[in-house]
């Protein structure tokens, strides 16, 4: 079974989605087809994870399953996982049934909101699991369609504008993306679009403007997935108007993907850079810096709640780039774990807007007001999530920013430090938030809100006890990341 | 059983005392008060058996286990940690038998009670750590804490406010430190990592490893990790400039400003500085009047300092019973932080003076509070100005708050030393030793007496403001209409308690403490440490030679004449009424003007730093170029094409003649154009 | 025998006048006889080389052609029956509501 177990984890969610859509046309069946099918996805993906053998060589993958599939153009069916993406595909794995299990009580299309959450999950499996190029480019598009009609048909007043919005945007993106894939293709010459062979050749390649090329057309792709500033503003309006499963899959899962491009397809190339590799990293970590510090700020000045959570993640996604860019073993194992543990604690907070938004009907941060006095569950978990992000140690988020600013400084020390310049103001728009949200005398204005429901509540504990458990104890995660990240070729370690 | 197995309950007990009283608190007497004080009175007798081991053996007790990549979590107890974990399971524990009593009417006892013992776990944490990291670790949970309970009440707007200022304020300070921390291990992985041999694990940022390779990291880098740890000591002990945010911390309930906002969290600035000493005299000097001492202990000790004398000049106008003593907490603290800057001329023994008063500094501070808090309790106003003659109703909370302080003030009798332990209340005998073997010995070989002259006249601060304070409370007639009564035993007893502390500690322990704290840092050669940064420090022996053979009387009988002299001038003003408060202390005084808004910090810190420049310019500029010029670029390039197709749709006529016109032209020009080619 | 040229000089000019009167007249029913000219300019064409060549296919495509043009006129006309109908005249100017 071990061998073809990835695609059971990827089609299962798939076929899930066919029958939800097809035959459970009630809510209940729908939402119990859809957590069945995640579930499995789940149990599975545990299954292969306790049996991840760790120590293995650089472009060495575990549990591979490999079907030709268009032989002439060398494009097959190629699956595998390794330490960088073992620990995201258990992110996808765990948020996924949390947020089907949060939206329990969704009404409107209950059959295809289940079956595109399903789908979506699918594509982010694929992304993370694919190793042949097209097929990585197929998922990576197979994402985007689900999303979109979860914004366009689910979303909010302005959804036509966010949606087309963000399709444009990360289309365009994935266009140059895949433009850069097709150079390294025709370039390289060796007929295959396996992505370890095209690594491997990728030094080859004769002239230095050719890489460097094909490098920032790979790089301007994952860059606006991530986002980037300023690449950056498809994603507050898209949160802003995506309804609560969209966005925490979105902040959960979607950006990481841009970042695991990154580290699978990128720092493998870094030694490959030639004479342009200071230029390059020097881009890098400016767009890092720029995100952390811009993003901080623009979230500071937001009025609504989702907004600036929205920014908070285009800083956080900032410490991802960061690490990347200084490529010594700590900043990039460090910016790996921020990507993990940027998804645990984003999906709370997006989960605790969802649910301010849905029992007192607005998130704009001045018209609320003293809601911990009527819902003690809420603000205890979104308290909890917040300190999370503002990376308040013990929690997820610190151990990963620790690592990535403390290995920064050892090869960047100039944009660690004036990334750290960013802390203060993150606490201070999250302890803001909290201030005029939660604290205070409750405003009477707002009617009579009800705490968390039961299928509220479970998935958010979950998450705030994993922010927790992996702040305290990063363990085999930290592990998986920290070789995969001491096997890149060049390194510093 | 070996106390090196069972030390890891002191901070994880309270920790399950946390989950259990938030867990079940509702359902259990007093809110579940019960499982906190168990779980401390446990943790504090491992730590009576922790010192006890220490004390005999001289030998530390280290415990450590990694954590991930090369970093560690484990327990340090060593002389400085040993005393200071006594000092905070034993106050901890009195502060939450009071609470018990003083919190009896909240219906929120559960969370009070659950974040207290994680407040005592974290301070716990910062309190044992092995490593820099963990330190830090605990240091942000103690901070969250703080917040949590300084918006305990969070109904009340102005209390969810200072909980936000306060850990937003910390939290510069605690980017320094994280800043230092950085550097710090980016030194020891260029500098330290390949002087390390041997295959045995190695954790870098655990205290042992640092000291033992001071000498490998660059000084000019060594000056510069200190003066951000420092930075982060600032923040946390309320130290200038960031001091802004303790005296609206007394938004929280009063037993919490006793225990986190006095006694515990605010020293563990201090805490960190004498954790770190061994950095902090090893960096580079300058030279003072031909003797080189370590620069980032001069910053210390004129921080602390001014600090010292600037927060005191502010207790003096407040009238808030816990304003008064949080600016005299964080003029105290200014002490102890002016006492570690003495230790550029006196090395280690700077620890013991800068320890011992924290550790004095702890009991009567809290007692204060405490008695603050038994006032308030009972007169329900926090108003100093509607309080009087409260002794003949409270006579215990008088009398403990009357021996606090004295204490606070200083009030002993100098020249008198029996086995050389000087006579009087413990904060005499701790600041009498900051003030004469620490600032005046600084003097004596500096020629430099700004430390000294900010030691003696926050003392004589220190003294018109406490008794200022006793006198309008306890005397005098009464103002209110209220009527209050004694306050029950669970409180009474634990004032009764810290006030025999606050008398008597000090002397009892004198000696011995000095010697068992001053002595932390033997193994770790400070003499040679200092000579790293070209400093030379004085030892014990010729200390005691300048103490005993080159100070004239006048220094030591200076410290007391002032604290005298200033409990004279409170009983003139605010007892005899002799002299008329309203004439100096009035809207029209200048200098009064200036301490009652306490500097324009407001105005400063709030409106110009936070709201204009970070909100109003940094934030609004994020904002507008995000809306207008980011996406106003996205939203062009739409809006372009758009426009275009607008403009270009109307070649569609609907008119077939047109489009046949167009075709037969279009075919015209084709075969024009082919023919000039030559094609046809 | 004339040269095959002047015939297709003439069926050029033919096919010039309908192409004109296609573009620039008003009436439906002069532009369907412009129509009609250009169709019957091709035919002169055909017979003209299927003479030159002595061929059959020209005139078989020529008998096609006419029914075509018999055909075509046949539901031109019908349209224009029922524009006129609607519009009470031919004019095509009018007939535009088939634009953006």
């Amino acid at each position: 079974m071990m061998d073809y177990v990835l695609s059971l984890i990827l089609f299962i969610p798939l076929i899930g989605a066919a029958l939800t859509l097809l035959f459970a046309k009630s809510r209940e069946s729908a939402r119990i087809v859809a957590l069945t099918a995640s579930a499995i996805s789940f149990v599975l993906t545990i299954m292969i994870y306790l049996q991840f053998k760790s120590g293995l060589a650089f472009l060495e993958f575990q549990f591979i399953d490999k079907i030709p599939w268009m032989s002439s153009m060398g494009i097959s069916y190629y699956l595998g996982v390794d330490g960088v993406s073992m620990p995201l595909i258990l992110l996808n794995a765990i948020l996924c049934p949390l947020t089907i299990i949060y939206v329990w009580g969704e009404n409107k299309q209950p059959n295809q909101f289940f079956a595109l959450i399903l789908v979506l999950q699918a594509g982010v499996f694929g992304v993370f699991m694919a190793l042949d190029f097209f097929l990585f480019y197929i998922f990576w598009e197979l994402t985007l369609i689900p999303l979109y009609f979860l914004i366009s048909i689910w979303g909010g007043p302005n959804k036509d504008y966010a949606a087309i919005k963000f399709f444009i945007y990360t289309h365009v993106a994935s266009l140059v993306m895949v433009l850069g894939i097709f150079a390294l293709y025709f370039s390289t010459g060796v007929n295959t679009f396996e992505i370890p062979v095209l690594l491997q050749a990728f030094s080859d390649i004769a002239s230095p403007e050719m890489r460097v090329s094909i490098f920032l057309a790979l790089f301007f792709g994952f860059l606006v997935k991530m986002p980037t500033v300023p690449f950056h503003t498809w994603l507050p309006d898209a949160h802003v108007e995506a309804p609560t499963a969209g966005s925490v899959l979105l902040a959960g899962v979607l950006l990481k993907m841009g970042g695991y491009g990154l580290f699978r397809v990128l720092l493998p190339m870094m030694e490959g850079l030639g004479p342009y590799r200071e230029n390059i990293v020097t881009l890098m970590a400016t767009l890092a810096v720029v995100s952390i510090l811009y993003a901080t700020f623009a979230a500071l000045a937001q009025k609504d709640l989702k907004k600036m959570v929205a920014y908070s993640s285009v800083a956080h996604m900032g410490y991802v780039m960061l690490g990347a860019a200084a490529f010594n073993y700590m900043s990039v194992s460090g910016a790996m774990f921020q990507q993990f543990s940027h998804g645990l604690i984003t999906a709370v907070l997006f989960m605790s807007v969802g649910v301010i938004q849905h029992s007192v009907h607005t998130r704009i941060i001045g018209d609320l007001g003293g809601l911990a006095d009527r819902m003690p569950k809420l603000a205890f978990l979104m308290m909890c999530g917040f300190m999370a992000s503002l990376g308040l140690p013990a929690m997820s988020g610190f151990v990963a920013e620790f690592m990535v600013l403390t290995g920064s400084y050892l090869t960047l020390p100039t944009y660690a430090l004036v990334a750290m310049l960013g802390i203060v103001a993150t606490a201070g728009y999250h302890l803001w938030a909290m201030q005029r949200a939660m604290f205070g005398g409750y405003n009477e204005k707002l009617g009579e809100p009800h705490d968390l429901a039961t299928f509220e509540m479970v998935p958010m504990a979950i998450l705030v006890l994993l922010i927790i458990l992996f702040g305290v104890y990063p363990g085999s995660v930290m592990e998986m990341f920290e070789h995969a990240s001491t096997i890149i070729p060049g390194v510093m370690i | 059983m070996a106390v090196d197995n069972i030390v890891y309950l002191i901070p994880a007990l309270p920790v399950l005392a946390f989950v259990l009283t938030l867990a079940f608190g509702k359902k259990l007497p007093s809110g579940g008060g019960y499982i906190p004080i168990l779980a401390i009175a446990i943790s504090c007798i491992i730590s009576i058996l922790a010192f006890l081991q220490i004390y005999k053996t001289g030998t530390p007790i280290e415990v450590s286990a990694p954590w991930f990549s090369v970093l560690n979590v484990g327990i340090l107890i060593d002389p400085l940690a040993s005393v200071m974990l006594l000092m905070v399971t034993f106050v901890s524990l009195l502060i939450h038998i009071y609470a018990i009593g003083y919190m009896a009417h909240d219906p929120a006892k559960p969370r009070y009670f659950a974040e207290t013992a994680l407040f005592t776990a974290a301070m716990l944490g910062v309190v044992l750590s092995d490593n820099i990291l963990q330190l830090f670790i605990s240091w942000e949970l103690v901070g969250l804490c703080s917040y949590l309970l300084i918006g305990f009440w969070f109904r009340k707007p102005t209390a969810a406010a200072a909980g936000k200022k306060a850990f937003l304020t910390t939290r510069v300070g605690d980017v320094l430190f994280l800043a230092g921390i950085v550097i710090l291990y980016s030194n020891m992985v260029e500098h330290v990592l390949p002087h390390i041999t041997g295959n045995e694990t190695v954790y870098l940022l655990q205290f042992s490893t640092i000291f033992e390779n001071i000498h490998h990291i660059p000084s000019g880098q060594l000056t510069i990790i200190t003066l951000l740890f420092f930075g982060g000591a600032v923040g946390k002990s309320g130290q200038f400039p960031l001091h802004v945010w303790l005296p609206d911390a007394m938004e929280g309930p009063t037993t919490v400003s006793a225990l986190i906002h006095a006694a515990t969290m605010v020293t563990a600035g201090v805490y960190l500085v004498a954790r770190t000493f061994p950095m902090f005299i090893a960096s580079p000097g300058v030279e003072l009047a031909g003797i080189t001492i370590p620069a980032t202990l001069t910053v210390v000790a004129y921080i602390g300092g001014f600090t010292a004398l600037f927060a005191s000049t502010m207790g003096l106008v407040m009238n808030d019973i816990k304003r008064v003593l949080a600016f005299s907490t964080i003029s105290q603290l200014g002490y102890m932080m002016l006492a570690l800057g003495m230790g550029s001329v006196i090395g280690a023994a700077a620890v013991g003076f800068a320890m011992f008063h924290l550790i004095n500094h702890a009991f009567f501070k809290a007692c204060l509070f405490l008695c603050a808090g038994s006032v308030i309790h009972s007169t329900g106003t926090n108003d100093l100005r509607e309080m009087g003659g409260l002794m003949s109703k409270m006579k215990i909370t008088g009398i403990t708050m009357l021996f606090a302080s004295l204490a606070l003030a200083g009030i002993g009798i100098p020249f008198l030393k029996i086995a050389g332990t000087p006579i009087g209340t413990s904060g005499f005998v701790s600041k009498d030793a900051i003030i004469v073997e620490g600032t005046y010995v600084f003097a004596h070989m500096t020629n430099d007496w700004i430390p000294f002259a900010f030691g003696i006249l926050a003392a004589l601060l220190t003294a018109i403001y406490t008794f200022r304070l006793w006198f309008m409370a306890f005397t005098g007639k009464p103002r209110q209409e209220r009527h209050p009564h004694e306050s029950p035993a669970t409180m009474t007893g634990v004032l009764s308690v810290l006030a025999a502390f606050a008398l008597v500690f000090g002397m009892l322990t004198f000696v011995p403490f000095l010697d068992f704290v001053g002595h932390t840092y033997d193994h770790h050669e400070i003499e040679h440490l200092a000579g790293l940064g070209g400093n030379h420090i004085i030892d014990h022996h010729e200390l005691h030679h300048i103490i005993t053979e080159e100070t004239s009387p006048i220094i030591f009988l200076l410290p007391v004449i002032v604290g005298v002299g200033g409990l004279l001038l409170a009983w003139v003003i605010y007892n005899r009424r002799w002299i008329n408060v309203a004439s100096i202390g009035n809207m029209k005084n200048p200098l009064f003007v200036i301490l009652a808004k306490r500097y324009y910090q407001h105005e400063i810190f709030i409106e110009l730093i936070s709201l204009k420049f970070t909100y109003g310019v940094l934030a609004l500029t994020s904002e507008f170029s995000d809306r207008k010029i980011v996406d106003g670029i996205i939203n062009g390039i739409s809006s372009f094409f758009i426009g275009g197709a607008e403009v270009l749709k109307k070649i569609q006529t609907g008119v077939v003649q047109n489009y046949a016109t167009a075709t037969v032209l279009g075919v015209g020009l084709l075969a024009l154009i082919l023919s000039f080619r030559g094609v046809i | 025998m004339l040269p095959v040229s002047y015939y297709l000089i003439v069926a050029a000019i033919i096919f010039s006048i309908g192409a004109y009167g296609v573009m620039t007249l008003r009436s439906g029913i002069m532009i369907m006889m412009c129509v009609e000219l250009m169709l019957n300019s091709a035919n002169i064409n055909l017979i003209a080389f299927a003479s030159h060549f002595s061929q059959v296919n020209g005139h078989v495509f020529v008998l096609f052609s006419i029914a075509l043009a018999a055909a075509e006129a046949a539901i031109g006309f019908a349209i224009l029956m029922s524009i006129f109908r609607s519009k009470n005249n031919v004019n095509i100017d009018n007939m535009n509501i088939l634009r953006w």
